[in-house]
């Protein structure tokens, strides 16, 4: 199959606006947008991949049918983020007039954020001047990082984090196009592996499909090189309940035995911990411990040793809420 | 054919009389017009965006049949452009039969400091030599050059009333056939936040294919974060949950240390002061985890600082609930305030600087407070000497009022020997640039300053 050399988040990108799952009520809006023929200038904040850079360019496609790569152009702010950019080749795309009938043409500018406070001051006044030959579409993961008058001249657009339906959906889609057969307990370990970001679920998917195209959790966890949800719980008990050596002896297993980064068992952790049900005094003493053992392995510490010492931090901790 | 014009351009405002509100503001930017001459000073007009400034700069233009010429930010404003575009236009009147042309500088408080090298100074020398009327534009007054401040008359322009704002979105809606209920229009207003252009371009953005509009329709266009941060305030005050605690902190798109900021300026609504102790321990323990966040660049330690102070706070609380208001934080009102002071005391160093061929980092270090007792010693002296105004004199005296007593005795001075000057130029007969500059009348105000220190220095 020619299929598997390519990567499957470009593959399956959806082309068009209908094709993207999750966002329902922003799709809705843009699809009214090229109804009408009318775009206002927009800002998509949210976090990585859940549909910003999807949506510019399926709408972009749609507004401009066969023409739309003469006039869209997709910038990334963080390879260029000086006042430079702004004023040579941002002006220089909008000035010039829209191609093969067009009433204006898009410019993405991807990761806006990143663009000096300078840059985005020159910014502002090129999208008003230019309004009637280039529309702006900025994506950023905080909008508090745009300066208000850009916000002011835009209609923002929140992207929420996908939740499993969303992600279970697209996953289902590309495994019935690539012939896979995907288990349920699987959707449920390639959502809790993407935490709402399609790009890590179909990488995952991608992954595990190599190994073999039946696809269930355990393969998922392998080629990810995650824990699962019940290992992490069982670590938490161990600790929790005083068993240094139980839990000393799972922490080797998942590190050395199954190869997970600490970094990664870090992370879970922190995620099981902030749903559990468990006295608030003391969740706070083991996510600082977490926080702490982060830091310190982000300093270059060993993390054999700064694992055992945080397990034994969270035994220390946990007698006192006993 | 669809229309395709942002609402923003389409509806701005072509005569002074349909700008909303700002209307002291439009009434001095008439008066200036009306009685305008080339030796009148420039208007800045200042204020936050979207309330009007260019747009009243234009409505005057249009109103007076002024034509336009405008710079701004987008254009580089090196001293060779500004002198190119506006120098000719400045100094040259306008082909079109139009009366003037009104040179608009927009973002005056964002010359940039390497691509625009000389464009304050460029500006100055514009406006020294400008036979057309000047309007500069900016957001910030502070963040303007002095020599600007010093040869402009200000302008402020104040954040819209929501109440002003509904009656230009119903306008809108009457003149795009779209039907809206009043309380979406009220909505709208509302969540502008004060300002116009973000109104006009949600309703634009909502209404975009639509004929009617309903109150979930809007939902996307929110501009103002406030909103949210205090709900998230509340939230760690009440009796949420933490999972539940630390999605409203998601919503807010603010950062942990703006989030930080919020929590620690409410801090005085816990119930006893042992919470509030704790509270602060958990937000010095976030805050520890931000600023490593900052220091080794690995964002990944935000979250243990935002568990930290919202989970922390929240079980110092105890569900609580806040008794009181919500209140944005302290702190920022005194930094806007420091931010100020160190602006004043880079421009003080820069001078002196200058006047003693002495690099800034030594007169900091070693001569500061040797220039302090000296200038404590004579205060209208230094002024003279130094050309302080009250700000500066202020840093030395600590003491305003004092500071602008001498400030304005000095001016006085000067004032009079400039006349004094002038009289015995026209009797003498002498050009102004053969005679020596101004002096202060010295018999009066440096009695007991012996030869050997005839300068601070």
């Amino acid at each position: 199959m020619e299929g598997n050399h390519t990567i499957w988040i470009e593959k399956y990108r959806p082309r068009k606006l209908a094709d993207i799952v999750g966002q329902t009520d922003i799709v809705v809006r843009l699809q009214s947008y090229v109804k009408s023929g009318s775009l206002p200038h927009l800002l998509f904040t949210g976090s990585a991949g859940i549909g910003k850079t999807t949506a510019a360019v399926a709408l972009a496609r749609e507004f401009f049918g066969d023409a739309w790569q003469m006039n869209f152009r997709e910038m990334n702010a963080s390879d260029e983020r000086g006042i430079d950019v702004v004023r040579n080749q941002i002006k220089q795309f909008a000035r010039t007039s829209p191609l093969a009938g067009a009433s204006f043409k898009v410019l993405f500018l991807d990761e806006a954020d990143a663009l000096t406070t300078d840059a985005q001051a020159a910014l502002r006044r090129t999208m008003e001047t230019y309004a009637h030959t280039c529309r702006f579409i900025l994506s950023c993961n905080y909008s508090s990082k745009i300066i208000d008058p850009i916000q002011s001249r835009c209609a923002i657009y929140r992207f929420r984090p996908l939740d499993r339906e969303a992600i279970a959906l697209e996953v289902e889609r590309i495994a019935a196009a690539e012939g896979l057969t995907v288990t349920k307990d699987a959707l449920d370990a390639i959502a809790y592996v993407a935490q709402g970001d399609m790009r890590k679920a179909i990488n995952a998917l991608q992954g595990a499909a190599i190994l073999s195209a039946a696809i269930d959790a355990a393969k998922i966890y392998e080629i990810t090189s995650t824990a699962r949800p019940e290992e992490i719980n069982d670590l938490l008990n161990l600790a929790v309940g005083g068993d240094f050596e139980g839990a000393e002896r799972l922490l080797d297993d998942l590190v050395r035995g199954r190869g997970i980064a600490p970094n990664e068992l870090i992370t879970q952790c922190y995620r099981t911990l902030v749903k559990r049900d468990m006295d608030r005094g003391l969740k706070v003493e083991l996510i600082d411990a977490l926080g702490e053992t982060d830091f310190r392995l982000s300093e270059g510490a060993s993390s054999e040793i700064q694992m055992e010492a945080m397990i034994a931090r969270f035994v220390l901790a946990a007698e006192k809420y006993t | 054919m669809h229309d395709t014009t942002d609402w923003t351009e389409k509806y701005r405002p072509c005569s002074l009389g349909d700008i909303v509100g700002n209307t002291s503001a439009v009434r001095q930017m008439y008066e200036w017009a009306k009685t305008w001459t080339p030796q009148s000073k420039p208007l800045v007009l200042y204020g936050k965006p979207g309330i009007g400034k260019t747009s009243s700069a234009y409505a005057l233009a249009n109103d007076m049949n002024w034509e336009v010429v405008e710079l701004n930010a987008s254009d580089q404003r090196t001293k060779q452009v500004i002198d190119r575009i506006a120098g000719s236009s400045s100094t040259t009147g306008s082909l079109s039969g139009a009366q003037r042309k009104v040179i608009i500088l927009d973002e005056a408080d964002n010359l940039h400091a390497h691509a625009d090298r000389g464009g304050a100074r460029a500006i100055v020398d514009i406006i020294a030599h400008s036979r057309q009327p000047i309007i500069l534009i900016a957001n910030d007054y502070y963040g303007l050059a002095k020599e600007l401040k010093k040869v402009t008359e200000p302008v402020q322009f104040r954040a819209l009333q929501a109440r002003s704002i509904a009656p230009r979105l119903r306008y809108i809606c009457s003149a795009e056939g779209i039907a809206c209920p009043e309380e979406v229009l009220a909505a709208i207003a509302e969540r502008a936040g004060g300002d116009m252009r973000a109104a006009v371009n949600m309703l634009h953005a909502a209404a975009i294919g639509r004929e009617t509009l309903q109150a979930g329709d809007i939902h996307t266009g929110e501009k103002d974060e406030r909103s949210t941060i205090f709900d998230l305030v509340a939230a760690v005050f009440g009796k949420r949950g933490d999972e539940a605690l630390l999605k409203v902190s998601y919503d807010v798109e603010d950062t942990p240390d703006t989030i930080e900021q919020w929590i620690e300026g409410n801090l005085q609504h816990m119930p006893d002061f042992a919470s509030r102790a704790r509270g602060y321990d958990s937000i010095s323990r976030a805050d520890e985890y931000i600023g490593r966040t900052y220091r080794r660049q690995y964002y990944t330690l935000w979250r243990y600082a935002t568990a930290l102070m919202l989970l922390g706070v929240a079980d110092a609380a105890g569900g609580h609930g806040i008794h009181g208001r919500i209140t944005s934080p302290e702190r920022w009102g005194k930094m806007s305030r420091s931010r100020r002071q160190k602006a004043i005391r880079t421009e003080l160093l820069r001078k002196l600087s200058r006047e003693t061929h002495t690099p800034q980092s030594t007169l900091r270090e070693e001569f500061f407070t040797a220039i302090t007792l000296l200038v404590e010693q004579d205060p209208a002296r230094a002024v003279r000497e130094f050309d302080l105004d009250a700000d500066e004199l202020t840093l030395f005296l600590h003491d305003k009022a004092a500071a602008a007593k001498v400030v304005r005795e000095v001016a006085k001075e000067a004032k009079a020997a400039e006349k004094k000057e002038t009289a015995s130029r026209k009797k003498t007969g002498k050009t102004k640039a053969e005679t020596d500059p101004p002096k202060a009348p010295e018999d009066a105000k440096r009695p007991d300053v012996s030869s050997g220190q005839s300068t601070l220095f």
